[in-house]
């Protein structure tokens, strides 16, 4: 029987909604402040107004009498999943104001792909747009990738805490409890911050001859859009906009660094290196990385559009990265990346569904869930093959020796198989409105596995149904379904349950 | 007014088809992004400098140049939204680039340009990247700025609603203290 979500249930939802709100909107200071000292009175008034409904929404949460109830696994993940379309929601008010956007559900779509940290964009004349609406579109990717969840976490953990951090899609729990665990992943985000930004404005200022301010501005946007494997550029042209092996470099170090679970960075910090060898996410990652490289540098290699095998190796490459890290940073025009046909999209096509490790910023099956899924199945297959009554070892090692449960190994298959039926979706949505059927894939998995490269689809042109099922499939794929399947059963059991 | 009249002749000769491509042609930039192989040699093209001058160590300047609607209709002037910006990468002399006016971005119109150049399709002799170098520049019209429009009501609004916040807050935490004495 359905039971019906109490008065007391809502109070509790609302309240860490209101929590989280106000912490949104003090961080909506930030962008105010550079829109301030650049004299960017537009975008700050809109800033304004978004800081202030924000807090609004914040003091109308904690009006509510404080809940005795603790916040249990449902409440936990109802408010996971609403704040991430709360937030996206309120976050698009600058953005639609900017004037940049062609309605309503554009700026939205930018404003949840910017927290999603998908990086697919609505935006025209990127070029033009106002340096501090360009910022709070990467700060989003920030605030996305390292978890809204995490940051309030951090500075208000209460009873039920866990709960919050699951439903942001993170199951590694690095320190014996939570708020640790929050405050260890802010921590290396912000050590990231402080030496990515420094290398990059360096190479931007010394290597491309930038100005220093405007170097500076760069390297923050790289900094927030590769670290959280977001993928929204300062710049029309993207990653490509910098025509420099050196700074793609760099980028691609803090690619990795994003897609990397947070246990391996605990664990490169606490200089345990055989713990990250012999962990299964690392392998894992390691081969389906090097399968699609080969595979995609073959196909590009076909396609005849590079003549030396520098140019060939360094585009692949890159490309690739961006795929299986989640990313979706470009270096090649859009109109180019459609023509990538046969093996090249293929090769990219499979890096992008498959992600990058669990626990990080990155998105799509993740790593963790392949390995698992491929153990499981050599381990069932050796199990037929050694005679009757022997053992097969059924472990893998994961920040230490895990067993390999068949209730772990049907988990990891479900989940994977909920990402295969959301690209499809999406593939089958784009399909009606009369797109191809490989950009009509490519498209849908780089929503669903919050990537952001595009084949083109993605365009203010689009319909907007097919807007709506990129918009869901981010969240979805960001919040890997549970929170978002609580919050269904949540509504569905407040209209019949009894 | 010759430069202007010079440029109108040459958006009208951007409609030809790539396939007539050939060396000096005026060609869109969204045709060269489309078509980047049925351009080889000499091409010019029409647009907006953006974004930044990177000044090299090798006596070159790289810049994008964009060739869309924005360039003459940009939105601060109530130009339409067209879609996405349609630009191409830039090499040329530092020398040539010094004499520029600053580029496009947020309230700046860039410096309009006609630069004839080698269209490089993944150069080879440049670890595979796609841009026009630069022998020719001639400016067709220098750059502007362009004047934002500040809704005064929107900011209004956000002030009254965080003030809103700020006054119940404070109330709360002033009914607490008053509980608690």
């Amino acid at each position: 029987m359905l039971i019906k979500p109490t008065a007391e249930d809502f109070q509790v939802v609302g309240f860490n909604l209101g929590r989280i709100s106000t912490l949104v909107g003090i961080a909506g200071f930030v962008p105010l402040l550079w829109a301030i000292i650049g004299r960017e009175w537009a975008p700050a008034f809109s800033f304004l107004l978004m800081i202030g409904l924000f807090l609004a929404m914040g003091t109308l949460g904690s009006r509510i009498k404080t809940p005795q109830h603790r916040l249990d696994w449902s409440h936990g993940m109802v408010v996971v999943a609403l704040a991430w379309l709360l937030v996206p929601a309120f976050a698009s008010i600058p953005l639609v104001l900017s004037g940049h956007y062609a309605s309503v559900l554009d700026a939205g779509f930018d404003a949840m792909s910017g927290l999603s940290t998908t990086g697919l964009a609505l935006v025209q004349d990127l070029d033009h747009l106002a340096s501090s609406l360009n910022f709070w579109r990467h700060l989003l990717h920030f605030i996305g990738g390292q978890g809204i969840i995490i940051a309030a976490l951090s500075i208000f953990a209460g009873g039920g805490a866990v709960t919050l951090y699951l439903g942001e899609a993170r199951d590694e729990r690095i320190l014996p409890s939570v708020r640790s665990t929050a405050r260890f992943i802010w921590a290396a985000a912000l050590m990231h911050l402080g030496v990515g930004v420094i290398v990059l404005t360096f190479v931007a200022w010394q290597v491309l001859g930038f100005g220093f301010v405007r170097s500076l501005f760069h390297g923050l946007m790289v900094f927030f859009a590769a670290f959280d494997t977001g993928g929204f550029a300062a710049q029309s042209t993207n990653l490509g906009y910098y025509h420099s092996p050196i700074f793609e470099f760099v980028a691609a170090v803090l690619m990795v660094a994003g897609t990397m679970s947070f246990g391996v960075h605990y664990a490169l910090w606490k200089r345990r290196y055989r713990s990250v060898t012999l962990n299964l996410e690392t392998r894992t990652m390691l081969v389906t990385f090097g399968v699609t490289l080969l595979i995609t540098i073959a196909g590009l290699a076909a396609t005849g559009a590079f003549t030396d095998t520098l140019g060939l190796t360094r585009y692949g490459f890159f490309q690739l990265l961006s795929a299986h890290t989640g990313t979706g940073f470009a270096t090649v025009p859009v109109t180019e990346l459609a023509g990538w046909s046969g093996l090249a999209f293929a090769g990219m096509a499979i890096a992008m569904s498959l992600g990058g490790m669990g626990s990080s910023t990155a998105g799509g099956v993740k790593s963790l869930r392949v390995g698992i899924t491929l153990r499981s199945i050599v381990t069932q297959v050796k199990q037929v093959l050694v005679p009757e009554g022997a053992l097969v070892s059924r472990s893998y090692h994961q920040n230490g020796k895990v067993r390999l449960t068949p209730e772990l190994a049907q988990a990891a298959m479900t989940v994977s198989l909920l990402y295969v039926a959301l690209y499809l979706a999406g593939t089958a949505v784009a399909l009606l409105y009369g797109y191809g059927l490989g950009e009509a894939f490519f498209e849908s998995i780089s929503a669903g596995a919050n990537v952001g490269l595009s084949v083109g689809i993605t365009d203010p042109t689009m319909p907007a149904l097919l807007k709506l099922t990129y918009i869901g499939q981010m969240w979805l794929g960001r919040l890997e379904f549970v929170a978002v399947f609580a919050l269904f059963g949540f509504v569905y059991s407040t209209w019949r349950g009894k | 007014m010759k430069r202007l009249a010079l440029l109108v002749v040459m958006l009208s000769l951007t409609g030809a088809p790539a396939a007539f491509a050939q060396d000096g042609t005026v060609v869109d930039v969204a045709e060269l992004l489309e078509s980047p192989t049925a351009f080889v040699g000499e091409v010019t093209v029409v647009g907006e400098l953006i974004g930044d001058y990177g000044f090299r160590s090798d006596s070159s300047m790289w810049t994008q140049l964009n060739g869309d609607s924005y360039v003459f209709d940009p939105i601060l002037d109530d130009g339409a939204l067209t879609g996405a910006n349609v630009g191409v990468a830039v090499r040329m002399p530092a020398a040539i680039a010094g004499q520029l006016d600053p580029p496009g971005g947020y309230r700046v119109r860039g410096p309009v340009v006609e630069v004839t150049g080698i269209w490089k399709y993944h150069d080879p002799d440049r670890g595979g990247e796609s841009y026009l170098d630069v022998i020719e520049l001639i400016v067709v019209e220098p750059g502007r700025g362009l004047t934002e429009h500040p809704t005064y009501f929107v900011g209004a609004a956000g002030l009254v609603l965080i003030a809103y916040a700020v006054v119940m807050r404070r109330r709360r935490s002033w009914m607490a203290f008053g509980r608690a004495n």
